[in-house]
């Protein structure tokens, strides 16, 4: 089962570990990433950050069963490296009620909506479609910070036009 | 809850709690205790007594100093003789965020202290070689 699925460029790292896997008491983490899983240099660094009681699976996007991962009784974090990789994961049986927007960093075209997240109109067009589908969309580095959800986050993307 | 207090030379104990912060949000009931070269003795004391004083809910405070012999760890040690208060020298990161997380499961004070003494050691690896290790096909 899909506990949460979150959005972060840098996949597995200090916050995912100390915060994120204790909070969501998770046997499972899954990054679904291409980069990450072309090469054995990442994969085994990324693996050795988590604690060795919880599964790391690291894979290429289109090499993830989604939708097993759905449906087994094992309680799992999804973890993606952008917004673009999401709709590929919701259409292949990705069960989601609860997106999270973790680290997305500035680039061309983005714009701030939270201290971590950056978002380009594209992506935020593709969050839409996802919250349209009855998905929650909120960025949030840390258990301990306030979500923000997706109307205040257009709001913001607006205002920093 | 359990208080923490960070006590360390110059600004070392107010970036280790930044770090943390940004790391795993805002820690609760923590407080800092940067000591600058130069500060006499009087003022060191004050400075401790204040800053245990504002995270002491009563449950007792953890005294995360940086350095075993060096000022913080040994005005912190003056402290624990009239406190609820014990003293960690050799801070570091891991230490700090699992401090801030035991504190929801209900030890008694030196146990917890104990437990993040451990904690802060095996956390210092080689992690290069841990890498080399995992990398190696499993025969």
């Amino acid at each position: 089962m899909i506990t949460l699925v979150r959005v972060d460029n840098r996949l597995i790292h200090g916050q995912v570990v100390e915060a994120w896997l204790p909070f969501l008491k998770v046997s499972r983490v899954v990054v679904a990433d291409d980069e990450a899983a072309s090469s054995p240099l990442i994969r085994a660094a990324m693996a050795l950050a988590v604690q060795s009681a919880i599964e790391v699976q690291i894979l290429p996007l289109s090499q993830v069963d989604f939708a097993a991962l759905s449906k087994d009784g094992v309680r799992t974090l999804v973890l993606l490296r952008d917004v673009a990789s999401v709709p590929f994961a919701h259409a292949h049986g990705l069960a989601m009620d609860e997106l999270n927007l973790g680290n997305v960093h500035f680039g061309t075209g983005r714009r701030q909506v939270s201290p971590s997240v950056f978002l380009a109109e594209a992506e935020l067009t593709t969050l839409q479609q996802l919250a349209d589908q009855g998905v929650r969309v909120a960025a949030r580095a840390v258990p301990a910070e306030k979500p923000v959800d997706l109307p205040d986050l257009r709001e913001r993307w607006a205002k920093a036009g | 809850m359990v208080g923490l207090v960070v006590a360390a030379h110059g600004r070392l104990a107010e970036e280790l709690v930044s770090t943390a912060e940004q790391i795993v949000g805002e820690l609760p009931a923590v407080a800092t205790c940067n000591i600058e070269p130069g500060t006499p003795v009087e003022d060191i004391r004050a400075k401790m007594k204040q800053a245990i004083a504002r995270v002491d809910e009563g449950a007792g405070v953890i005294i995360l100093a940086d350095l075993f012999g060096g000022t913080p760890c040994k005005e912190s040690l003056m402290m624990c003789q009239r406190m609820n208060v014990e003293v960690l020298a050799g801070v570091n990161l891991p230490m700090l965020l699992k401090a801030n997380s035991l504190r929801s499961e209900e030890l008694s004070l030196p146990e917890m202290a104990n437990q993040l003494a451990s904690h802060g050691q095996r956390n210092i690896t080689c992690a290069s070689a841990l890498l080399r290790e995992a990398q190696q096909p499993r025969t």
